[in-house]
């Protein structure tokens, strides 16, 4: 489903992605871990073409098409979520009207109608139970004067409502207390199909517990430096990460 | 064309249509005409060197050769009395040109009058809809006066027909009793061949609460110059704008609190998105009298500049002769903020829709100040129809 060959990217024309190589099956869900500055995000963002980033190098795929070409919007319609390591305020955007904007604008991309005002609003009903998010919430403007956590289930919310096939999830998990954490993480378990895939970047093996991945990878200074099960995760709880580091 | 040859032609007009004007003009106005034409002569257009005029070309603005659609029949006022004594007692003719232009010019006056401790449960709309098949120019007056106690919201619409010029002129003189309480909005939605000046003045007594909102949603050149004084103890004013400009608009809105009784509050918000090669100026004087104790005042203006060749003027000015006060004035100039855009194109949204939703949410924070809830919602509307620019789409009904 995503094949990404020997990618670099840099940023302010400072090099932070040194040669990444990473496939990510149907279905498949990849945890990524490794130290604060190794480049996790920036991985994140170059998936959904954030445009502070420049691809020097190499290639990524997604469903047979070259995602380089695609612009951010298309990129989401294509299927690609990114739930943010800091989701954004928007004072004065409606929830909701978000929302629908962004609904109706993946179904025009589908050739699909636009979803009624009662229709989208069962559908948000639906989809805020999900990850148990207030509905309170869903009447402000976007993730404004949320908690932590709350703008971490509003993420997931917003997932919930664009099914995406690979979701990425950046550090979702931290700004959680237990409850919530569980809550999220069932959530998303709940929303998967044997189709979706994800990609989770955490710290912690809480969330992997609760998640299960078929695959975890190490991150360091931009480059993936060991891949393997789920052992591996629990390998760098216990020992951390200095046994990667030259 | 120069100031001076632009009063020239004014003078020229006002000389050849004078009687006309008279026959069909109530007393009250016609008794200051003389005075107001001499002010006008003496004052002219204000040049960009006069202080509050400094960022619009007010020649430029009257230049064309505009008809006066002039009445032929005066409309006395019921109130005789009161128009003759209030009439010109707020707006100077000797500040500069364009009250001594309407003063000399004007024909007509609505007078909102509520007597002492009336009420109105209810807004009353006054709408203007511009059409003509020549070049217009109109001097309008208004006149409210709330009497102790009172209370009165007044909505003022423009409209213009597309297709033609128009000139504008407008003068309103707001008296504000003890414990009275006025709102006074002025939203326009014309076009880019419709010129305004329009001037408002407002008194506020001893207790009396005073709003004023202007909206510009459309037009081509609009100066709104709203002066309030706050005469009596404890009165409050609260002045808002949301100026959305486009094309080569240009919108100026310059105001003067004048603080002149102790433990007065002064609210100012005027927010503008500055989009194509369109131009902005607020200029906002706040004064606090030394008698002027326990003065409390907040004014901030806030725009959004969307393109390299928009222009953004800002000017809060805070004068302070007092000990004992709270005052704070801010004004920001800023761009689309990068990370939401993202944030909102990561979510599917086309840029087109995300810049418009962030204009829009930008314009809008001025809604949430407006005290009178259905206007609110219908200004939702309207600024969302033009930014999207749709004649009739099922949002604009
Ligand atoms: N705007 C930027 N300009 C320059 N360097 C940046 C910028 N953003 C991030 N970086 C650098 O890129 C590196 C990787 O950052 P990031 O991808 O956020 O790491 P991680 O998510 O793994 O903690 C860090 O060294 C960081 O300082
Ligand atoms: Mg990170």
């Amino acid at each position: 489903m995503l094949e990404i060959r020997n990618l670099h990217a840099s940023i302010g024309g400072k090099e932070i992605l040194k040669g990444i190589d990473l496939s990510v099956g149907e279905g498949e869900i990849h945890a990524l871990m490794g130290l604060n500055g190794a480049g996790k995000s920036t991985l994140s963002y170059v998936l959904v073409g954030h445009p502070a980033y420049e691809v020097t190098e190499g290639s990524i795929t997604f469903r047979g098409k070259d995602l380089l070409q695609l612009s951010p919007d298309e990129r989401s319609h294509e299927g690609i979520f990114l739930s943010f390591q800091q989701p954004v305020e928007i004072p004065g955007v409606p929830m909701t009207k978000f929302m629908q904007a962004a609904i109706n604008a993946k179904r025009k991309y589908e050739g699909k109608e636009p979803l009624s005002a009662a229709e989208f609003l069962k559908l948000m009903r639906e989809r805020r139970k999900i990850v148990e998010l207030d509905n309170k919430l869903t009447t402000r403007s976007v993730n404004e004067g949320f908690s932590g956590g709350e703008k971490k289930r509003n993420e997931i919310f917003q997932m919930a409502m664009l099914e995406p096939r690979l979701a990425i999830l950046d550090e979702t998990d931290s700004g959680l207390d237990v409850d919530a954490l569980r809550i999220v993480a069932e959530g998303f378990n709940r929303l998967r199909t044997p189709e979706t895939s994800a990609i989770v970047i955490t710290h912690y093996q809480r969330l992997l517990d609760y998640l299960k991945p078929d695959f975890v990878h190490v991150l360091i200074d931009g480059r993936i430096v060991k891949s393997g099960g789920p052992e591996l995760a629990a390998e760098i709880e216990n020992r951390g990460f200095e046994q990667f580091l030259v | 064309m120069s100031h001076m040859e632009a009063t020239a032609q004014y003078i020229r007009l006002f000389e050849s249509e004078r009687e006309r004007i008279d026959v069909g003009a109530p007393a009250a106005l016609n008794a200051l005409r003389d005075k107001a034409a001499d002010a006008f002569r003496r004052l002219g257009f204000p040049s960009k060197h006069v202080e509050r005029y400094k960022y619009t070309d007010v020649a430029a603005a009257f230049a064309p050769d505009y008809g006066l659609k002039l009445a032929t029949q005066p409309a006395e006022p019921t109130d005789f009395e009161l128009v003759s004594k209030l009439y010109g007692t707020l707006a100077p003719l000797e500040a500069d040109g364009i009250a001594a232009l309407n003063t000399m010019l004007a024909q007509d006056i609505v007078v909102v009058r509520v007597p002492a401790g009336i009420k109105k449960d209810h807004p009353m709309q006054i709408t203007n809809n511009w059409r003509s098949t020549l070049p217009l120019m109109q001097n309008r007056r208004l006149m409210i006066v709330a009497e102790a106690g009172a209370e009165v919201q007044v909505i003022l619409t423009d409209k213009a027909e597309a297709g033609q010029d128009y000139l504008t002129t407008q003068v309103t003189e707001i008296f504000v009793g003890e414990g009275a309480r006025v709102e006074f909005y002025d939203i326009e939605d014309t076009h880019e061949r419709c010129h305004r000046f329009h001037q408002t003045f407002a008194q506020v007594a001893t207790g009396g609460s005073f709003t004023h909102a202007a909206f510009t949603l459309a037009s081509g050149l609009s100066r709104n110059q709203t002066d309030v004084t706050l005469a009596g103890e404890g009165a409050t004013a609260s002045l808002l704008g949301s100026a959305i400009m486009a094309g080569h608009q240009h919108v100026d809105n310059n105001t003067l609190i004048d603080h002149q009784a102790p433990a007065c509050t002064s609210r100012e918000l005027y927010k503008y998105v500055a989009d194509q090669q369109s131009s902005g100026a607020f200029a906002g004087r706040v004064l606090v009298r030394e008698d002027a104790e326990k003065t409390d005042s907040i004014e901030r203006n806030a725009n959004l500049v969307c393109t390299e060749e928009a222009r953004m003027w800002t000017q809060p000015m805070l004068e302070i002769y007092a000990d004992d006060v709270q005052c704070s004035h801010g004004s920001t100039v800023g761009q689309i903020n990068a990370d939401a855009l993202f944030y909102m194109l990561q979510r599917g949204l086309s840029e087109a829709e995300a810049r418009m939703l962030l204009k829009q949410a930008f314009a809008s924070e001025v809604l949430d100040e407006l005290p009178l809830e259905p206007l609110r919602l219908r200004l939702a509307a309207l600024i969302e129809k033009r930014f999207r620019n749709c004649e009739n789409c099922k949002l604009c009904k």
